[in-house]
């Protein structure tokens, strides 16, 4: 339950951040790969860097991890095929091979055919999702985000506790 | 309009304190940690739980001290395959960079072997997954191919099973052969008919009259004589020529009859099968007393090889292992081993200290990438009375395990005879076991041998004259000796059992139950019998009648030829 009004806390308060819809939309692409991907991985501490340090919505970051966890346990069936498809592709034994054999890039885990099948669809998902994202966030604002800014609902959200936390990382 | 800035300055501060704690938690619970993900993969590898009670890294100085390893029977519930209490690893810093652990030397001090515990710590067998899960999988289905013959001493009955006629192989053997006698009759009929040798031989002799009142000048007569011979030659050599064919049908009916007694003795065996005889030959007698316990030391031996070859294949293509255990799916985790690159795991030489203290072995190059570390991992202990030693070579495309140990003065466990009620404490014993798997092909010899063993009789014994005897037969014998061979391709070995009990076991059964096994024997018999000789005796007749009738008609055709030829000839022709 308290998962679930975090979640909600974290929707209403990064639609209504004063970030732009590029920096909310930035935020839930950074988001997705950590829900998309398995967490535990040395791409996800980079990935949780450049949320907290680039200049983009932390709460949406939050948000994408959060709507993005359930689809990655959903996924992991085709993960696990892209990845297999990839690593034991021959035309590309070569580069995994050298990759394989040079520091630090193991440590990525990026021989798991899940790890590997995750971050490839999740690099891919990042563009479209992008724009996406950008496109519907500006036209909520502009549609019904106002009313919605002033009804009780809003109000009692952003009162609580949890939403002067989360101002500290507001863009 | 403000310029939008990329960075948020002010968090470097926030993430850094997060580093910072990240980093003193991971120095507080490093040890925790890694002796968790030891216990994990170790499970994982071997499936059967691993334990360790303590676990401290000293990265900066490539130091990993363990204490109070466990490591549990993969096989047997409550039983540890071996409980280590310290060990002490020297690794290479520098290869954990690029994910691969190197141990240049490990200590291990106080192992021990076949420890009891108290909670099931068995995984693949019981999940059944993972590699471990697959390859005991496997090493049980190899096992239970052995067809061990079950020897039924208990209560020494003779029954005989119902006989279903239509599984007897000789009543169809007969209709075929009967139909097939039938077709020959119509067919020799047939051939008799084509030779047309009724007019042949009418119009000899209506010659022979002619010529018996022609004059001797005349020579058309005398032509006609010589056309006629003529004619009855041609005519025996097609008779001739059929009844080459008639003798070889018959010769081939004959046969048929023949192997309608090979057929017979078919159906005696198949009803002998049918009876519940107690096992009277000595090398069927060791296997079924022996085989199930001696096919368990190979299974095991083979279950460890054949995980040897799933983690340490030979080669350099990439391979793939199942990945870690998570909430996640696991996927899997794939290799790329390149030449003149350091394995993804190596233990150069190991030196292991068993208790009692005197016992001591060795282990070299240990591997996950034999190709690239290029010998083959080699194991040795020795001991008062112990010697063993293990080489696992997959250092080239078709990769070669042997193994070898002679471990005396053991107290191996009691065990059940199986389908006798009786238990054998083979007592303080010798075992030697060879194993030798070279590709496909596998050699292995299991031998146990002692002096003062221990026999028990169950209760169930107790209204068995079978049981008696058995039990009188063994219960003086105090020495045992059992080999058990296993030769040929892996997936379907010979295996042979004997024992000093077999010979002792077979004549006594057989001097005591011979005769109720021949008169039983004799009724499946006259079963058999019953069943099938009115549609074989007909069967014979009708053979012998085709054969009659075929050889009498040649006979009688060929004498009617040749009379006329030879009164042909009398007559002096010019």
């Amino acid at each position: 339950m308290f998962a679930l009004i975090k979640l909600i806390q974290s929707l209403v308060g990064a639609l209504h951040s004063e970030g732009t819809p590029g920096q909310l939309a930035a935020g839930i692409v950074l988001g997705s790969f950590l829900g998309l991907t398995p967490l535990f991985n040395l791409h996800n501490a980079v990935i949780f860097a450049l949320l907290v340090l680039l200049n983009v919505s932390f709460a949406g970051g939050l948000l994408g991890w959060a709507l993005f966890v359930p689809a990655g346990f959903l996924l992991d069936p085709l993960f696990d095929w892209i990845g297999r498809s990839l690593l034991l592709a021959p035309s590309l034994r070569g580069l995994w091979t050298s990759l394989y054999n040079t520091p630090i890039v193991p440590l990525t885990n990026f021989t798991n055919t899940v790890v590997l099948g995750s971050l490839v669809f999740a690099l891919l998902f990042a563009v479209p999702l992008f724009f996406v994202l950008r496109w519907a966030v500006a036209r909520y604002r502009v549609t019904i985000g106002e009313r919605v800014r002033q009804s009780k609902f809003y109000r009692a959200v952003t009162a609580s506790k949890v939403y002067n936390v989360y101002k500290l990382f507001r863009p | 309009m403000s310029r939008l800035k990329i960075f948020r300055w002010r968090a470097i501060g926030p993430l850094l304190a997060l580093f910072v704690i990240a980093a003193v938690l991971w120095w507080l619970f490093a040890d925790t940690i890694a002796r968790h993900e030891s216990q994990q993969i170790g499970t994982q590898l071997l499936g059967a739980r691993v334990e360790i009670e303590h676990l401290h890294l000293d990265i900066a100085n490539g130091k990993v001290l363990v204490r109070g390893l466990t490591i549990a029977s993969p096989h047997e519930a409550f039983k540890n395959l071996l409980q280590a209490d310290e060990l002490v690893a020297d690794l290479d810093v520098v290869p954990l960079t690029e994910k691969k652990l190197i141990i240049n030397r490990i200590a291990a001090n106080g192992l021990r072997f076949g420890t009891p515990r108290q909670t099931d710590g068995r995984v693949a067998a019981k999940s059944g997954e993972g590699i471990a899960g697959r390859v005991l999988a496997e090493t049980r289905e190899w096992a239970s191919q052995f067809q061990i013959p079950v020897l039924q001493l208990a209560t020494g009955k003779i029954s005989i099973d119902s006989l279903d006629p239509r599984r007897l192989s000789t009543i169809p053997a007969a209709d075929a052969l009967g139909a097939r006698a039938d077709s020959s009759r119509r067919a020799w009929q047939a051939a008799f008919d084509t030779l047309r040798l009724g007019p042949t031989l009418d119009s000899a002799s209506a010659t022979l009259e002619r010529l018996r009142h022609a004059r001797a000048t005349d020579l058309a007569a005398l032509n006609e004589a010589r056309q006629a011979i003529g004619r009855l030659k041609r005519a025996r050599d097609r008779l001739t020529t059929l009844d080459r064919g008639v003798k070889i049908g018959i010769s081939q009916l004959q046969a048929g009859l023949a192997s309608l007694d090979s057929a017979r003795q078919r159906d005696y065996s198949f009803a002998r099968s049918l009876l519940k005889l107690p096992s009277l030959d000595a090398p069927e007698i060791g296997a079924a007393l022996f085989a199930p316990a001696a096919i368990k030391p190979f299974e095991r031996v083979l279950y460890y090889a054949q995980l040897a070859r799933r983690y340490m294949p030979p080669g350099l293509l990439p391979r793939a292992t199942t990945g870690p255990s998570r909430m996640r799916r696991a996927g899997e985790d794939v290799r790329f081993p390149k030449e003149h690159a350091l394995p993804a795991f190596l233990v150069r030489s190991a030196e292991l200290s068993f208790l009692p203290q005197r016992y001591a072995g060795r282990l070299t190059g240990l591997t996950s990438d034999p190709a690239l570390y290029g010998r083959p991992t080699v194991f040795g202990a020795t001991g008062p009375q112990l010697v063993a030693g293990a080489m696992l070579n997959h250092v080239r495309a078709i990769p070669v395990d042997t193994a070898g140990a002679t471990v005396g003065g053991i107290a191996l466990p009691p065990f059940e005879i199986p389908g006798v009620p009786l238990r054998l404490d083979p007592g303080a014993a010798t075992a030697q076991l060879g194993f030798a798997l070279n590709g496909d092909t596998i050699h292995a010899r299991f031998a146990i041998r002692s002096t003062n063993v221990r026999w028990t009789r169950d209760s169930g014994f107790a209204n068995s004259t079978i049981g008696d005897l058995i039990w009188r037969t063994v219960s003086g014998i105090s020495n045992l000796d059992v080999e058990a061979r296993l030769s040929g391709a892996l997936h379907h070995p010979d295996l042979a059992v004997r024992s000093n009990l077999d010979q002792a076991i077979a004549s006594r059964l057989r001097s005591v139950l011979g005769e109720q096994v021949a008169a039983a024997e004799q009724q499946v018999r006259d079963r058999v019998d019953a069943l099938i000789n009115d549609k074989v005796g007909l069967v014979r007749a009708r053979v012998n009648e085709v054969q009659t009738q075929a050889q009498a008609q040649v006979a009688q055709q060929r004498a009617r030829l040749d009379e006329l030829q030879q009164q042909l000839e009398r007559i002096r022709l010019p």
